[in-house]
């Protein structure tokens, strides 16, 4: 029984940091109505920004932090500025959004490859070593605190989207761009704000994975489960999303605890394709028939 | 014309969640003739045609065409039917040609499979041939062979309903439905329009059914019309009977108090 | 002499699995991120066949193993489509994505075949049997370019123009896409046959999602909608990585920034979407004729 809930903890722990991630992805599709591929490769910018900003300009560990979130999102609203704003002034047809997200993070992953290295760096310890014991469980401090982050963030931006008149916004273009750029809300703001924040979250995520793992430029293609993550919890939702990653969290290590790590993977590929058949809006997406 | 009509609803109704959009509509158009469909925008016109076409699953009543239901198949089965459609905002394929997007129209015309199209079997050859000429054919009627090669989104916009006609005719249906044919058009063009109505309609021995705002199209073209308001059927009769019929003038015009009874 | 041999048999290769994309994505408007797993089906399908079957028949073992193994790809892709072709645009590039992956974890834990370390001495072609890639890609042109131009291409091409159109014309899109995935899968279950016996050694991580990517970048590339294009792409883009092999960790740095610059600047790709046949060359220079004609009576009217 401990063990099993033992597994809970460590479930919970990297559902976490799926939950930011996914949600930034959630976030960005609720507004542009596509995928954003990039999304992992900011993610990725954002663990070597932490790395970097602790390493080489010596920030302690909170504003390395702060240093990561806000470069990883302005890396995204560039992103947005550069790549997509293009597409969408030309009303291209929105498949050429998801390619422009494929090019743009092999761009990123590669050009990290080819320029800072692929061998994987790895944070300087900011915790004490051990894990904090009760009773039976053992929570490593690390967990502890992706946890902490993790929650602090979330509750912030729920916070933001449901309490503050920027929030309502964004729900509103999320509804329905047009009809909210006719009651006087400028969409290209808030497509920069929402980028920035979905890129902000990632940078958080980034240092969070960084700090477990390690800081190498693959992050990206492994964060694409927390993408999967999103599919399942239903695209463009945000509580879908935060419960699609912590179902999807727990699901992978009670997996890999108990039948082997080598299913992990294949697990999640398999939970996509099953949601994609049975229910492709997601758990907590919604069914709606096109209107011609 | 015979007695039997080519195309009946029977309490047609269709629900989107809490909204209802058609309401226990019933009309029919008959063989040979040219119907209209008319009502204020936003009375469910196009979503009857949505429903016909197959592009809708229907809520609750049928659609019988040649005295057999065809309501909720896929359109492509609508079609094999000889039911073809043009679209309220012109949805041709604007990258191809004015000659690719009638030939494309044309493949029903054809009996090859893919493995002769493969293997580039003798009956490939003829078939295709058989195609080209159905398509230059169909050109030369509606009179847009000099604008064969010109690419559909550069014709002009009255040529681009003509095309979007064309295509139409290109599947050999017996019932052709148009939606809103005339739009955009000045009136020159309008009474052209209704000519070319009238002379497809005689020349491939078609049925016709059309949603259209311009009363004068309407009028001058149409042998029977059905009024739509608010997804209800208003009223059912020739043009004149209809033009004269005060609901139909208090649903366009409009009075203090304007609700749906039926 | 040896290595242009085998640059131009890995060209041969790619195009062959090029090809199979184009006709899925360049001209039905099907994005897929997932078809290096049909490639991996025929790759290993066609080791089976020519390295466990003891087949006695020589050289045309590899021809059975090709066969064998775009078939089998064809097969998958039927299951793969009914599942997903209903999905509309960004979902189905993402189910593809969701297979692909786990094409490659299911073989990364199949001992049998090698799992993730990979299956070395499989059969290679050696002597006369070096044609055999460049026979199938001639097929794969003559292939592609007769599906193309039938009424089944065109359907394919309506169908990536107007959906809700070409349903009113009467065309069965899900049969229509259907054909067209299979067909691409066949063709990329070929193409993973070729490399299987070329190469003499498959592991399951060749045929990630990068790869993946990287065919939908050299269709993109030669120009959606054009076999052309999809031709010269394949070919210059398994020749240039080669030349430039000193970069080769710049090779995808280039290609993403490629991918966006094209999609942004100029989608439809180095042909044009046009082919390059007399026909296709006229279209293409009565267009920039127009083109001039109209920039030069644009500065010329200016004020009227």
């Amino acid at each position: 029984m401990s063990q099993f809930l033992q597994q809970l903890i460590n479930g919970i722990s990297i559902g976490s940091i799926y939950a930011l991630m996914a949600v930034g992805y959630s976030l960005v599709y609720s507004i542009m109505n596509f995928s954003n591929f990039a999304h992992g490769s900011v993610i990725m910018l954002g663990a070597y920004l932490g790395y970097f900003g602790m390493t080489l300009l010596g920030l302690p560990f909170g504003l390395a932090f702060l240093f990561a979130a806000l470069g990883a999102g302005l890396i995204a609203i560039a992103l947005e500025r550069l790549a997509y704003k293009p597409l969408r002034q030309r009303n291209a047809p929105f498949l050429y959004f998801i390619i422009t997200a494929m090019g743009a993070s092999i761009f990123i992953d590669n050009f990290v490859i080819a320029t800072i290295g692929p061998t994987p760096k790895m944070y300087p310890a900011i915790f004490a070593q051990g894990p904090i014991v009760l009773g039976e469980l053992a929570v490593g401090r690390i967990d502890l605190a992706m946890f902490v982050i993790s929650a602090v963030c979330l509750l912030a931006l729920i916070f933001f989207i449901d309490f503050t008149k920027m929030g309502k916004a964004i729900q509103a273009t999320a509804y329905n761009m047009k009809a909210s750029a006719l009651m006087g809300i400028n969409p290209s703001f808030v497509i920069i704000v929402v980028f920035g924040i979905g890129g902000a979250l990632a940078g958080v995520a980034g240092v969070l994975y960084g700090m477990k793992y390690q800081v190498f430029p693959q992050i990206g293609a492994i964060t694409l489960k927390s993408f999967i993550a999103a599919v399942f919890g239903g695209l463009g939702s945000l509580p879908g999303a935060l419960l699609g990653a912590l179902l999807l969290g727990l699901i992978e290590t009670l997996v890999s605890g108990y039948l082997s790590t080598q299913y992990r993977d294949l697990i999640a590929f398999l939970i996509l394709i099953a949601m994609l058949v049975v229910r492709p809006t997601g758990i907590m997406g919604k069914n709606a028939e096109d209107k011609a | 014309m015979s007695g039997e009509p080519i195309l009946e609803l029977k309490g047609l109704t269709k629900r989107f969640g809490g909204l209802t959009a058609v309401n226990d509509v019933s009309f029919r158009v008959a063989e040979g003739g040219i119907s209209g469909l008319i009502g204020p925008n936003g009375a469910g016109k196009t979503t009857i045609f949505n429903l016909i076409t197959g592009v809708y699953k229907v809520t609750q009543g049928s659609i019988e065409f040649k005295g057999k239901p065809i309501q909720d198949m896929e359109p492509y089965q609508v079609v094999e039917r000889g039911i073809t459609r043009t679209f309220q905002n012109i949805r041709l394929f604007k990258n191809l040609t004015v000659f690719d997007n009638v030939l494309t129209a044309c493949h029903m015309a054809a009996r090859y499979d893919l493995g002769s199209a493969l293997l580039r079997l003798p009956r490939f050859r003829a078939q295709e041939k058989v195609l080209r000429e159905k398509a230059a054919a169909l050109l030369d009627i509606i009179g847009l062979t000099d604008r064969a090669e010109v690419t559909a989104n550069n014709l002009p916009y009255g040529l681009q309903r003509r095309l979007e006609i064309t295509r139409a005719l290109a599947l050999d249906p017996q019932l052709i439905l148009l939606d809103e044919p005339a739009a955009g058009m000045n009136p020159d063009e309008t009474v052209q329009l209704m000519k070319l109505i009238g002379e497809l309609r005689d020349r491939f021995k078609l049925s016709v059914l059309v949603i259209e705002h311009h009363m004068d199209l309407i009028m001058g073209v149409c042998e029977h019309i059905h009024v739509l308001n608010f997804g209800c059927s208003l009223a059912d009769g020739t043009a004149a009977e209809v033009a004269n019929d005060p609901r139909v003038v208090e649903a366009y015009l409009g009075t203090e108090d304007s609700t749906c009874t039926c | 002499m040896e290595y242009i041999l085998g640059i131009f048999i890995l060209s041969a290769i790619n195009l062959v699995a090029v090809l199979g994309l184009s006709v899925l994505t360049g001209f039905t408007g099907l994005f897929s991120f997932g078809h290096a797993g049909f490639m991996a089906v025929g790759a290993y399908v066609s080791a089976i066949v020519t390295a466990r079957c003891g087949l006695p028949f020589g050289w045309f073992n590899y021809v059975i193993g090709i066969l064998a193994g775009g078939l089998a790809a064809g097969v998958v892709s039927v299951g793969i489509g009914r599942l997903t072709l209903k999905l509309k645009g960004d979902y189905f590039c993402i189910a593809t994505m969701g297979f692909g992956e786990a094409i490659r974890l299911l073989l990364n834990n199949w001992k049998w075949v090698g799992g993730a370390r990979g299956w070395e001495s499989i059969p290679i072609y050696d002597g006369l049997a070096k044609i055999i890639p460049f026979v199938i890609a001639a097929a794969a042109v003559v292939f592609s370019w007769n599906l193309i131009n039938s009424r089944q291409g065109r359907n394919m091409v309506a169908v990536r123009e107007e959906e809700l159109a070409a349903q009113m014309a009467g065309i069965n899109v899900m049969r229509t896409k259907m054909v067209a995935l299979v067909a691409s899968a066949i063709l990329a279950g070929a193409a993973g046959a070729l490399l299987a016996n070329y190469i003499g050694f498959i592991a399951p991580k060749t045929f990630n999602m990068v790869k993946s990517t990287e065919l939908t970048i050299i269709v993109i590339f030669g120009g959606l909608g054009s076999i052309s294009g999809s031709v010269i792409g394949a070919v210059l883009l398994t020749i240039l990585p080669e030349l430039f092999r000193a970069f080769s960790e710049w090779r995808l740095v280039f290609y993403g920034l490629a991918v966006i610059v094209i999609m942004v600047g100029r989608p439809k790709g180095l042909i044009g979407g046009q082919e390059l046949t007399p026909t296709g060359i006229r279209k293409m220079l009565a267009a920039g004729k127009a083109k001039r004609e109209f920039a030069k009576a644009s500065r010329e009217g200016g004020g009227r």
